[in-house]
């Protein structure tokens, strides 16, 4: 399929060694986007988190151990594996700014696309969504709850994208010059140290542009040519190397 | 003209090829998918205005400073004051649910009364003339949660206007900080300026994930000067992100403190204290680094190069706590204070500061008084019949589930005749009182928080309701001002907003600014005179270990708190190294599994004060040699379906020591006995 460019990129730079893994951020993913409440989540193959952070170790025993948390939104690839392999169209990246979007009402539930995304970034309703009485008066109105049989997964808060533009539309500024923080996502917005930048990585005015081409940072299964809009940075190298399938001889980005 | 078989066909085939170049069928189809996901029983978007309106978190100590997205009336989601300057726009995971939070399941819907074991709604007349009845002629008590709210103080100030001085907070680090300071002669809150420190050394307190001031700790750690360390036994959420971690054995923290001072003095550092000649000939002769060694799991050379930085240091800070936030005794924080001093940068920028009380309600006792009564104590009283207490009134605290000795709580609770549950949720507490009177959410009332402990500045915000009340709730603060005005006691206000606007005055703020989400926020530090430290604290670090293996209790802000449960949103949170089903999994490394024969999965029970958990196990490398890990915040047998029977309960396995020299209750030193089940 063909590959879009975009002037506007939105992108995220996850400073891997800030986090703390309070899952904050996965919390607000849950509210901004009306996922509702499950009973058990420890059957990890069920729960819907767009947002999940995952524990990694550097595999040594105590006292040499280390651990370090990662975020895993959707990635918004440049080449997005979902979206080739969706047979209603319901998964496309055509919209300036780069955002791979996900049209609930026409999903067929099929799950292609889940087995086509190497980050494992996409969740699947397997059961309506039960709202426990009166929590349905808190749901936001930015993303319709998705019903059984539907995939769904990191939209970057596209609602809060739309009204970024809209209110510089209103002010007669360039929608597509938002300037920083105009547009954040939920999850970078309540990060409490700060580890999730979020911004245009094709404006060298925003801090990812600069982030982005650090020699510390980098993408996860980079070689997979799906060229993610989500970096990740680190100045530890067993962190980077985790990020991809290295070979034994072979030198971790960064080194 | 009949109409023939060619034409017949032609007339079908032509009319299905002709509706292809209709959108007839395509509009169908994207209309047959909209249809079917389009059930009654999927709630539709209701929409309305966007907004924002300022809040104060009240679901941990911490006070973040909210703010509130709203459509239309409906408070939707929550996020950080970015204005704040305990939360600068960031929240933990607890207080992002708080919206949600509105219409748990276990919230109480209104007033109850325990009739012989089944609860009856009666009114809020009718509650206040039974609890005024009680109160007139029975010795009352309380216990409340809310370490920074003056919602204590007024019901402080109503007990002793009772002529009552059995009012207790939960235990926690700020109670254990506040007596063991003022008994060394100091005055003030302690606090850490960490936004000005370029070498934080963290003993114990996990201070990123869940302790003090949590989300401000994690954003003056993002803009950190210098290094941080963080010496505990379990690598949490601060080991991960810090420059360095130290394990050490729980609860050793203290030892450790001494065994860096062993260094300080050696190098020929002092402190102006009466005593320190004793002092330091103690630490010197008892502490020597080989001791240290032995009691903590901290190398020799480790502890000297702690020595060496924070020497070397600026501007050092030095913060103690419990590993999971309470029952630290005097000893941890005596020993992590004399270190501080020996730094000298007590009252120093970047250091460990003073800051200065307030009191608006005049009857009720300073916070430094208040500190020095131990609920432990009272309820071993109330067991043992040398305390008797006719009404015992609990606010936002939740004693039954989150105390150690469990069994010995709820044998108080029986020996005390009338309860009374000011709880907003349905927990262990509430459901073995007499009356169930709920306080609102705190997006539905008036609250406040001043100075939050471990805030490096003196910082007061108030809130008001986002939204009314939910269920048929009641401000507990303003229903103990109607209940004293029933018994004629004045504790000067009309109404818990009055106590507030007092309060706002006192520490000279504008009451409407605090209410628009901005803070009055004051560096003001109290002086000292002169300090005074007894050995006889300090040997407390040389009791011998008893027999088995230690356990570290984890304290995680998404696995919910000692008063809140773990929350429906934060379900999905929870690793599936912590949570499989409804059996929790308690954490061990790879030697120590292999020392005391355990697998991966291994049902296991952990024996401790007479008592019984269970867990699975799970093989880490996160855990330090002959500990094992285990998260709070399980084992609940109220609240609802999203928390109840999952996992077990850790406090019922923590064995507490009563403290030589200040009578404290401590519990962050406990040992189990590990055997398969």
């Amino acid at each position: 399929m063909e590959h879009k460019e975009f002037k506007v990129k939105w992108g995220m730079v996850i400073d891997i060694d800030k986090c703390t893994g309070c899952g904050a951020c996965m919390v607000a993913c849950q509210a901004e986007n009306n996922i509702a409440p499950m009973q058990d989540g420890s059957d990890k193959t069920m729960t819907l988190t767009w947002m999940l952070v995952y524990e990694l170790s550097n595999g040594k025993p105590f006292p040499d151990h280390e651990i370090a948390y990662l975020p895993r939104p959707c990635m918004q690839c440049g080449k997005p594996s979902c979206s080739t392999v969706c047979p209603v169209v319901a998964t496309t990246k055509d919209e300036e700014g780069g955002i791979v979007s996900q049209i609930y009402p026409r999903c067929i539930g099929c799950r292609y696309c889940m087995a086509a995304c190497p980050y494992h970034a996409r969740y699947f309703n397997w059961y309506d969504p039960k709202w426990p009485k009166g929590l349905d008066k808190t749901l936001n109105i930015s993303a319709s709850p998705r019903p059984r049989g539907v995939v769904e997964k990191c939209t970057f808060c596209h609602h809060r994208f739309m009204e970024a533009k809209e209110k510089a539309r209103y002010e007669g500024k360039d929608p597509l010059k938002l300037p920083e923080d105009a547009y954040i996502p939920a999850c970078a917005e309540i990060c409490p140290t700060g580890a999730i930048v979020f911004g245009d990585l094709n404006n060298p005015e925003h801090k990812v542009a600069k982030l982005a081409k650090s020699k510390y940072a980098f993408r996860l299964l980079e070689r997979l040519g799906t060229d993610p809009q989500v970096y990740y940075y680190s100045k530890r190298e067993w962190v980077r190397r985790l990020a991809d399938n290295y070979l034994s001889t072979e030198k971790t980005k960064g080194e | 003209m009949g109409l023939d078989r060619r034409g017949f066909i032609t007339f079908l085939v032509g009319g299905a090829v002709g509706t292809l170049c209709t959108p007839i069928p395509w509009k169908t189809l994207d209309d047959v998918s909209i249809w079917s996901q389009n059930w009654p029983w999927i709630p539709k978007l209701q929409y309305g205005k966007r907004s924002q309106v300022a809040s104060v978190c009240k679901l941990c100590p911490a006070g973040c400073g909210l703010s509130i997205h709203k459509v239309g009336k409906r408070p939707v989601v929550a996020q950080g004051n970015s204005t704040h300057p305990l939360s600068e726009g960031g929240v933990c995971p607890l207080g992002s649910c708080s919206v949600r939070l509105l219409y748990r399941p276990a919230r109480v819907k209104g007033p109850l009364k325990n009739n012989n074991g089944k609860f009856e709604p009666i009114s809020w007349d009718e509650a206040r003339r039974i609890l005024s009845e009680k109160l007139s002629s029975g010795k009352a008590a309380c216990i409340s949660g809310d370490e920074n709210g003056s919602a204590s103080e007024v019901l402080a100030g109503f007990l002793s206007l009772l002529g009552s001085e059995d009012f207790y907070f939960m235990p926690s680090d700020a109670q254990v900080s506040a007596y063991t300071w003022s008994q060394m002669g100091g005055k003030g809150q302690i606090g850490f300026d960490l936004e000005n420190s370029d070498y934080v050394l963290s003993l114990g307190a996990d201070i990123l994930s869940s302790w003090g001031t949590v989300v401000r700790n994690q954003k003056a750690f993002a803009t950190r000067k210098g290094k941080y360390i963080y010496a505990g036994p379990v690598q949490t959420g601060t080991a991960a992100a810090v420059d360095e971690w130290v394990p050490v054995y729980p609860g050793q923290e203290g030892v450790l403190a001494l065994g860096i001072a062993y260094y300080l003095l050696k190098m020929g550092k002092g402190a102006t204290i009466d005593g320190f000649s004793e002092v330091k000939n103690f630490v010197l002769s008892k502490y020597t680094p080989a001791v240290v060694e032995a009691k903590t799991g901290v190398k020799i050379n480790k502890i000297k190069q702690l020595a060496q930085e924070l020497v070397a240091a600026g501007s050092p800070c030095v913060i103690i706590g419990s590993d999971f936030g309470q029952g630290s005794g005097s000893f941890d924080w005596t020993s992590g204070i004399l270190l501080n001093l020996l730094l000298g940068n007590v009252n120093k920028r970047g250091g460990m500061v003073l800051l200065p009380e307030v009191k608006v309600v005049e009857s009720a006792p300073s916070r430094a008084s208040l500190s020095k009564n131990v609920l432990g104590e009272f309820l071993k009283n109330v067991v043992s019949g040398n305390k008797k207490i006719d009404v015992l009134m609990v606010y936002d605290a939740n004693p039954i589930y989150a105390l150690p000795q469990a069994l010995q709580v709820q044998e108080a609770f029986s020996k005390i005749p009338f309860k009374v549950g000011f709880s907003t949720f349905l927990d262990e507490t509430a459901v073995m009182c007499d009356l169930i009177l709920p306080a609102p959410h705190f997006l539905e009332r008036y609250d406040d928080a001043y100075t939050p402990f471990g805030s490096g500045k003196v910082i007061y915000s108030v809130a008001a309701p986002v939204i009314k009340p939910v269920v048929n709730a009641k401000s507990t603060p303003d229903f103990i001002l109607e209940v004293a005005k029933s018994l004629k006691k004045d504790l000067g206000y009309k109404s818990f907003e009055d106590v507030l606007k007092a309060k706002a005055s006192a520490v000279g703020a504008d009451f409407e600014d605090l209410l628009s989400g901005r803070t009055k926020v004051s560096n003001k530090w109290v002086g000292q005179n002169q300090l005074r430290l007894s050995v006889e604290i300090l040997a407390n670090g040389l009791v011998p270990d008893t027999e088995g293996t230690f356990l570290a209790p984890v304290a995680r802000n998404y696995l919910g708190n000692t008063t809140q449960a773990l929350t429906p949103t934060e379900v999905v949170v929870v690793r599936d190294s912590e949570l499989k089903g409804r059996d929790l999994y308690v954490q061990v490394n790879r030697t120590t599994a292999k020392k005391l024969g355990l697998k991966q999965g291994d049902k296991v029970k952990l024996q401790g004060a007479g008592r019984e958990f269970v867990g699975r196990v799970n093989i880490t490398e996160t855990v330090m040699d002959d500990t094992i890990a285990v998260p709070l915040g399980f084992g609940h047998e109220a609240w609802d379906e999203y928390v109840r029977g999952k996992g077990d309960n850790v406090f019922k396995v923590l064995s507490v020591v009563t403290e030589k020299g200040s009578g404290f209750q401590v519990w962050n030193k406990s040992q189990v006995k590990v055997v398969r089940a």
